[in-house]
């Protein structure tokens, strides 16, 4: 093989061949096939209880998966593995919860600084400094000392996405990140999405805001009762979705 | 009978305080703090590997754990004091001082019944917060100790503080086996005296009634504190549904 063939630029971010899940006998996840080019900005979207979140959460392996494989850098996440290679694929893949799960015991920027000390062995001063830098870009330099239940849950959530990249990592996966908001608190949340975007994060983004997913996405994802059944650019999903489910699920949200 | 109580004290204050050291063993009170503190301290980290093993998804180290924990928490205390007094000579065939025996069933006790309190703290704080260090990367055990056990553990300070108060409690049944405690000098004192049995257990009672008290009050203290705590949090910003942790400032 050659160089380049080979060369992880040239590889899509992740990939997911044949990805399928089921709880019990319930398929949860019927053959997913998609991948993620480096950069590339995906949302998913799809009605409640399709399998958006069991996808995303299959990508850093907080769910496993009953066949199938999932790469990332041309890593097979769900190979078996020692727990501290896994641990570390996790530390490269950046998660934001819906519920923003910050650490309650620890100041904001303790949660920002903590996990590069603690998993990567980063000087604490060093992260200091870098869990600063990453709350100004949120836009919460003040909050540095505050106590994650003394803030808004705008705040929290600006707060949980300097968390998940102070560890660095080359992607972010967001499952439905402003849901659990008051609707005033949205747009801080997705602007700092945004931003990240816009500076090339590749990044999969589970999410009802379809002003988001239509500014900001490269490609939809469309997923229903476990499967895609649309991939498309923003405005061919927008304007002629082609399944006849992608349609009803847009003339349900316009109502 | 104050005046007898009184009389008492004076007179054997030392025995009551330190047993008959230095010319025998230290005992008395002091024996009996020596030995609360020691099981508390052996107590509190046997109670979190017990905790840990119990929630582990490992049989092998769940099942063994599990069983000694439920053996422990439903036989008397007393039973097993027995039985680790009479039994472990047997086995090992050496000869084990009854406060090391006493020490060491108090550990197992008190740790089986501190581990439900862990493993309770542990399970309260809900999926979210060990799902989250995953997700950054963190393993088990370091998102046990750096995120999950500082959460549960500080909530359990109430709840440590009051098994001290049973530890002390319980190491009045070391009598059964000749420890050298503050119980065993007190009826040393009345076997001298014969004559005043009310007095000198009176004595013995309000002794063991201060030191508990005093502890309790500190956890009542405590627990207040907490649930101030408790109460500032849910005044704050508006959260999700799901079982939330405990917010705390910097204990
Ligand atoms: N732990 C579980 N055990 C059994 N079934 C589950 C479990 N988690 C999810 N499911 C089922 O899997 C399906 C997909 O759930 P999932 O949470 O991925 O949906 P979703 O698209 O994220 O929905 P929502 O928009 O409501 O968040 C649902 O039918 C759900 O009931
Ligand atoms: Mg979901």
């Amino acid at each position: 093989m050659t160089q380049s063939a080979t060369s992880p630029e040239l590889l899509p971010a992740i990939r997911l061949s044949n990805v399928c899940k089921s709880y019990g006998d319930h398929p949860v996840l019927k053959n997913i096939d998609a991948q993620v080019a480096r950069g590339e900005v995906v949302v998913i979207c799809g009605p409640s209880g399709s399998g958006k979140s069991t996808l995303i959460r299959t990508i850093n392996r907080l769910e496993e998966i009953s066949s199938g494989s999932i790469t990332f850098d041309g890593q097979n996440i769900h190979a078996p593995m020692p727990t501290k290679a896994l641990n570390l694929l996790r530390s490269r893949i950046g998660f934001v919860f819906q519920n923003f799960n910050l650490f309650p015991h620890l100041s904001v920027v303790d949660n920002v600084s903590m996990s590069p000390v603690r998993v990567k062995g980063v000087a604490p001063d060093v992260a200091y400094d870098k869990a600063l830098r990453l709350l100004d870009r949120v836009g919460l330099a003040d909050k540095a000392k505050a106590y994650p239940a003394q803030l808004s849950g705008g705040q929290q959530q600006r707060v949980a996405i300097a968390r998940a990249l102070a560890m660095e990592p080359p992607v972010m996966l967001f499952d439905e990140p402003t849901s659990a908001l008051d609707p005033e608190m949205v747009g801080e949340v997705l602007a700092v999405m945004k931003s990240l975007a816009a500076e090339g994060m590749t990044m999969l983004c589970v999410t009802h805001e379809m002003g988001f997913a239509r500014d900001v996405a490269d490609r939809i994802w469309f997923i229903d009762a476990g499967e895609i059944i649309e991939t498309a650019p923003p405005e061919t999903f927008f304007n002629n979705p082609r399944h006849p489910r992608a349609q009803r699920f847009l003339a349900d949200l316009r109502h | 009978m104050i005046n007898d109580m009184i009389a008492i004290i004076s007179d054997h204050w030392l025995l009551l305080l330190i047993g008959q050291y230095p010319n025998g063993p230290l005992g008395g009170l002091a024996n009996t703090l020596i030995l609360s503190a020691l099981s508390i301290a052996l107590a509190f980290p046997v109670s979190i590997l017990f905790a840990l093993a119990r929630l582990s998804k490992w049989r092998m180290l769940r099942w063994p754990v599990t069983a000694l924990v439920y053996i422990t928490r439903g036989v008397p205390l007393l039973m097993l004091i027995l039985w680790s007094y009479f039994l472990v000579p047997l086995l090992t065939g050496a000869d084990v001082p009854s406060f090391v025996t006493m020490l060491t069933t108090l550990v197992v006790y008190q740790g089986a019944f501190l581990s439900e309190v862990v493993r309770g703290g542990i399970v309260a704080l809900g999926h979210g917060q060990m799902e989250a260090a995953k997700a950054l990367g963190h393993s088990y055990l370091g998102a046990m100790r750096f995120i999950i056990l500082p959460q549960a553990l500080y909530n359990m300070i109430p709840s440590i503080i009051s098994t001290f108060v049973s530890t002390i409690k319980d190491t009045t049944l070391g009598y059964v086996i000749n420890v050298p405690d503050l119980t065993f000098a007190a009826n040393q004192v009345n076997n001298q005296l014969l004559t005043q049995p009310f007095q000198v257990f009176l004595i013995l009672a309000i002794v063991y009634y201060a030191i508990c008290w005093s502890l309790t009050q500190v956890a009542n203290i405590i627990e207040r504190r907490i649930t101030r705590r408790r109460a500032g949090e849910t005044r704050g910003p508006a959260v999700p549904a799901e079982p939330r942790p405990i917010a705390l400032e910097q204990p």
